[in-house]
């Protein structure tokens, strides 16, 4: 024996094998011995970690250093540097996502840290492969205490007082269970340990089986120990096959050590364990068919009562557990039931195990106390979502449970809260998806498994699923009837009242539960023929079409761009969306975030060469749609703002007469009064409208509805019908003291009205924008080049900021600071004719509806600061007091217009309403994209409809394509910003390309849209 | 379980002879139909007609027992596969992670449709609801091998490895 001074753990669980751990096994040894250090240094593997993503990994104690994604060649530096030498190797450590950070040691990272391992407790420290490293962490020590000091009832009642309740999914009391059993009269009975973990998702039981198979075993031999049972067998999928090979060996150790046979540690006490393989049925999960198919029958499952506590396998009374269930019973026998229930809710005692997977940064195996939030389980273990994507819901109980949308993330998990909310606890599957997922899809898909896995047995469940497939598979090609939505209802109540196991009982749950938080994208599929997630084939042209508001052919106008030919690009991109340049430089381009591009090296440039494609004309005129015949008809459009010309354009295209009424003395309302000019200069903004003029958009300047002249009068005039587009122009300000008439307080959007209306203000020297928005930025942006010190003070993280990454960017660029988690708590005026401005600092307390966590101050925290000007821009909302009549349009709660339809149609038939003052505070191309669809709903009211509207229509590319060549191989050109000490005026940051570089970033498209038509589609 | 996959290819005479000890030694367990199939797939590579008439009758057992078990579990197989068995996994992590993606490259690539063999009996393809391998989503399995995180650049040098 020699004295070790260190241990190399390898995670040698099922998913770091894949990533090549065997290399790294066999190198790290060869590497111990060429050093000289077998005798000093032993190298264990392990069963999973848990940390799957970032395999393999390799933890070194006694320190406990954590090392990841090792790579064969890698193990030479650890035994020279870390073994030899003393150093550690950082570049093999851990790293935060987002912020980078590393961390060195293993219960220092985030995901560690929150966990508390009791079913997992050997996972990841001994080795599965040695009976001595199980012994050696009080491996079956829990089975001598209840063979030598307790009875069985007492095993059974102490199991009851811990309050576990079973980890397969349907939370009946284990203790309960074994007492049943232990009551039923009989004299042969049996353990069962069901390991067909079929749940798609999960993988719990398979990383309790493959990294501590002895714990099961014990477990179910105090199992048998207390029901009278001398026989268990483990029921294992095919699937699992190291699974299979580490119990297999885990059994024929335990029978050498005379821990499984006759007389076991010298009692009078029986047991042998069997292990059955399964053969490919998910419905085997169910406890009568997994017993039916260790009968050696088809796993067809059968009525209950009986229970198998009174007729179970080979028709005996039968305990059957879930390999997670026992895995916590050696820890409750030998650490004490109080012991256990000490951890999770008052209902649900424990820990539970959960698969992180899907959409998430640290994939892998976590277990915590039942009862944490759902939030912290993503967040905070699980590092949140890559790729900045949004989180949309997390799929919870596999095909048995649900989902929960991202407001529910304050959600305890335990088995009653996930119940409410339509989920299940279940196996612990927890599959993250991001906003890229498209809920109906997601819906055909569990429908498509429960359709192949129902045994067909009773028909509910055999035929009612099929029509539900049906059903959700028209709905994903376009095919949908609203009428669906009430079948697709009626036929989940029915089958899972009438079918006749868990498997049918529950399978339309996670279609109910889609339909609860997420029909509003059923009735897109159906009604819109659209698929937001850009994943029904059927629906979608290109991503990047498919997430533009306004549904601009981009693959069109990029090709086109390509080819040189910039009239047609223009053409093209007019069709959907008058303001090409506006949106050139203000688009927040959420196309690019769909780019397929993405992931070969980055997205098209799509917005540079939209800026590129529009500055390179100058009259727009020839490039607009040719005019529908004139129908006489006179439409009156409500400010100038982008959704109002935008809507006005659309009318016009379509043969009406359209006037638009501003109340300001310019045109274009926050393209003109609030974006400022060095992001968006005014003559672009001319230039724009004025093309519009030319095209038939009348446009009234100085004339505000309800004061210079009121609706009726304007129908009396002999206009048709209305859109409401006065956008959300009216500050939200904070409920504090002292702001109210202060000179030296401004609203962001006032501020910015100022500048841009060349209006003159003092600001002094030190200004303080409170805000995360665009309209912080602007302000903060705009201050800055008046000379003053900036700081923005945000009250969330940047994470959570609102704005455009880059526009925060820049604002840092150029010297703003901006101050994350504080608040402004009240104002005062002092002698010096400044602000004293006391602030607050804030913590991040849990999450709140919009997803995000909610800002709580931080008592005492409070400071004050001198500031000459401070300027609010914490929110807008709608002004609508003149404009009209209270009962003509209904109001929300928050200031915006209530409209019936997606196609802003409000209570009164000839209004109608768009841009921000529906949508509150959103882009420019949302504004248009809302123009577009209004523009539809009026012709309709006026005119009957037409069958496709030309921006409906993606006209073909006549630009050559061959899909079997390699994309171009450059990456994408960068945006050329203007210097940041040249940044003192008003002049446009960002420059428009030259013709070669547009041209050669437009052939960087991948042209996702070309197969389509080629089949037709 | 000795696996005899490594050795020669064995005459039928042969498989049947080590079909019949496995069967032979098996007898007293309690319903141990299941494994003896699993044992024949593994001897025979599929279960054709003979080989379920041939259980049936050391297990005294109908053959239409035999054949209702095998039919009933997707795992038997009924007709021969190929050299390697490709397993795609559709499972809800590999599925939210673009497995559907791979599907379809993979059909183009070897240009044969799920559950189907191509003609020179390298590859069969198949679709498993979850391989338990999430954590490297999307995965497929060639014969034991699990693959994971892959996309459709890496497949061809992946089937380079199975011949």
């Amino acid at each position: 024996m020699y004295n070790l001074r260190a241990h190399v753990l390898l995670c040698y669980g099922g998913a770091c094998i894949s990533s090549n751990a065997g290399s790294v096994k066999e190198t790290m040894e060869k590497a111990i011995a060429k050093a000289g250090l077998q005798n000093e240094v032993d190298v264990v593997t392990t069963g999973c970690m848990g940390t799957c993503e970032l395999g393999p990994i390799i933890v070194i104690y006694p320190e406990g250093v954590f090392y990841q994604k090792v790579k064969p060649e890698d193990t030479e530096e650890i035994v020279q540097e870390h073994l030899l030498k003393g150093r550690v190797v950082k570049r093999l450590f851990y790293k935060k996502p987002k912020t980078e950070e590393m961390v060195e040691m293993f219960n220092n990272i985030d995901f560690f840290k929150l966990q508390r391992k009791i079913a997992l407790r050997n996972c990841g420290i001994i080795n599965p492969l040695e009976i001595e490293e199980y012994i050696a962490a009080d491996g079956y020590m829990a089975l001598g205490k209840v063979l030598t000091e307790m009875t069985p009832q007492q095993v059974i009642e102490e199991i009851k007082k811990s309050g576990l309740r079973g980890r397969g999914g349907a939370g009946f009391p284990t203790g309960l269970k074994w007492q049943f059993t232990a009551a039923s009269p009989g004299k042969q009975k049996y353990v069962c340990c069901n390991a067909d973990e079929g749940d798609p998702g999960a993988f719990m039981d398979r990383s309790i089986l493959e990294g501590d198979p002895h714990s099961v075993m014990e477990a179910m031999m105090i199992c048998g120990y207390a029901i009278g049972a001398d026989q268990g067998y483990i029921y294992v999928r095919a699937e699992y096959p190291l699974a299979v090979e580490r119990l297999s060996i885990a059994i024929e150790q335990a029978k050498k050590n005379e821990l499984l046979g006759k007389n076991i540690l010298g009692t009078d006490f029986n047991f042998d364990i069997e292990i059955r393989m399964g053969a490919g049925a998910f419905v085997c999960g169910e406890e009568t068919a997994l017993m039916r198919s260790i009968e050696g029958k088809r796993g067809e499952p059968r009525p209950k009562p009986p229970y198998p506590a009174q007729k179970g396998l080979f028709e005996c009374p039968t305990v059957l557990n879930n390999v997670e269930t026992f895995a916590n019973i050696p820890f409750i026998i030998l650490n004490g039931a109080g012991d256990f229930a000490s951890v999770g809710t008052e209902k649900s005692r424990g820990t539970k195990v959960f698969a992180l997977a899907g959409d998430i940064n640290n994939t892998g195996l976590i277990e915590v106390p039942i009862g944490m939030p759902l939030g912290t389980i993503i967040y905070d273990i699980g590092g949140g979502i890559p790729n900045n994507k949004k989180l949309k819901a997390v799929q919870i109980g596999g095909p048995s449970g649900g989902c929960i949308p991202a407001d529910h993330l304050n959600v305890k998990v335990d088995y009653e809260s996930l119940q409410e909310l339509g989920a299940i606890m279940g196996s612990g599957g927890l599959i993250v998806m991001d906003e890229d997922t498209c809920m109906v899809d997601i819906s055909r898909y569990f429908m498509e498994f429960i359709q192949e896995e129902s045994c067909g047995k009773c028909t509910p469940c055999r035929e009612g699923t099929r029509i539900m497939l049906n059903i959700l598979e028209r709905i994903c090609q376009g095919k949908g009837k609203m009428e669906d939505l009430d079948t697709l209802e009626e036929l989940s109540r029915q089958i899972k009242q009438t079918s006749l196991c868990g498997l049918g009982q529950t399978a339309p749950n996670p279609i109910l539960a889609t339909l609860r938080y997420f029909r509003d994208e059923y009735i897109e599929h159906i009604r819109d023929k659209k698929c937001r997630a850009g994943v029904c084939a059927e629906l979608v042209y290109s991503p990047c079409s498919n997430e533009c508001p306004a549904s601009v052919n981009v693959p069109g106008y990029l090709a086109y761009t390509k080819e040189g030919n910039f009239q047609k690009a223009l053409e093209i991109h007019l069709k959907n969306n008058p303001f090409p340049a506006v949106c050139g430089r203000v688009c927040p381009h959420q196309c690019e975030a769909k780019c397929r591009r993405n992931d070969l090296d980055s997205a098209v440039s799509i917005r540079s060469v939209k800026r590129f494609m529009a500055d390179s004309i100058d009259g727009y005129l020839k490039c607009f749609p040719e005019k529908q015949n004139s129908n006489g008809m006179k439409v009156a459009v409500i400010g100038s703002g982008p959704s109002g010309l935008s809507n006005a354009y659309f009318l016009t295209i379509l043969g009406y007469e359209v006037t638009v009424f501003e109340s300001e003395a310019k045109a274009g309302g926050m393209l003109t009064y609030a974006i400022p000019s060095y992001r968006l200069p005014k003559n672009i903004v001319k230039k724009e409208i004025q093309a519009l003029s030319l095209y038939g958009v009348k446009i009234k300047t100085n004339t505000k509805i309800g004061k210079d002249i009121t609706i009726d009068e304007l129908r009396k005039q002999g206009f048709k019908a209305f859109y409401v587009a006065v956008g959300a122009g009216d500050s939200i300000m904070p409920p504090i003291e002292g702001i109210d008439g202060n000179n030296r307080v401004m609203s962001g959007l006032d501020f910015l009205y100022k500048i841009n209306n060349n209006e003159k203000i003092f600001v002094g020297q030190e200004i303080v924008v409170i805000g995360g928005g665009n309209t912080a930025i602007d302000a903060a942006r705009t201050a800055r080049r008046m000379g003053a010190d900036v700081t923005i003070v945000y009250r969330r993280t940047r994470e959570e900021m609102p704005a455009e990454i880059e526009e925060i960017k820049e604002a840092e660029n150029e010297g703003i600071k901006i101050q994350l988690l504080q608040n402004i708590k009240s104002v005062k005026s002092n002698s010096n004719n400044k602000l004293a401005v006391e602030f607050v600092n804030m913590r991040l307390a849990e999450f709140d509806k919009s997803g995000r966590r909610r800002p709580v101050e931080i008592e005492t925290s409070s400071f004050v600061k001198e500031v000459s000007l401070l300027i609010l821009a914490i929110g807008q909302k709608p002004s609508l007091d003149d404009l009209f009549d209270k009962e003509l349009v209904k109001l929300n709660r928050d200031g915006t217009i209530c409209c019936s339809s997606h196609k802003g149609e409000t209570m009164s038939e000839d209004i109608f309403a768009g841009g921000d003052v529906v949508t509150g505070p959103s882009t420019v191309v949302e504004a248009i994209g809302q123009a577009q669809r209004a523009a539809e709903a009026i012709d309709k009211y006026l005119s009957g409809g037409q069958e496709e509207y030309p921006w409906n229509i993606m006209d073909a590319i006549e630009v050559k394509f061959d899909p079997e060549e390699e994309p171009v191989d450059y990456e994408r050109a960068k945006n050329i910003l203007l210097p940041v000490e040249k940044r003192d005026s008003y002049m446009e940051v960002e420059k428009t390309w030259d013709r070669v570089t547009a041209c050669k970033e437009a052939d960087r498209c991948l042209r996702c849209e070309f197969k389509k038509e080629e089949e037709g589609i | 379980m000795g696996c005899p996959c490594d050795e020669k290819e064995l005459t039928d005479k042969q498989k049947y002879k080590q079909l019949k000890e496995f069967i032979n030694e098996s007898k007293n367990k309690k319903g141990y139909l299941i494994p003896v199939l699993h044992m024949a797939q593994v001897i025979f590579g599929f279960l054709p007609p003979e080989v379920q008439n041939f259980v049936a009758k050391e297990m005294n057992t109908p053959v239409s027992v035999v054949t209702g078990v095998v039919t009933f579990y997707s795992y038997f197989k009924i007709f021969p596969t190929g050299r390697h068995t490709i397993t795609i996994c559709l499972g809800t992590a590999c599925y939210v992670r673009g497995a559907k993606k791979i599907m379809e490259e993979l059909e183009k690539k070897l240009g044969i449709k799920i559950g189907e063999t191509t003609e020179d009996k390298r590859f069969s393809m198949g679709v498993q609801r979850c391989l338990g391998a999430c954590g490297l989503a999307p995965v497929i399995m060639i014969d034991k091998d699990v693959h994971g995180r892959i996309s459709a650049q890496k497949l061809d040098k992946i089937l380079e490895l199975y011949k």
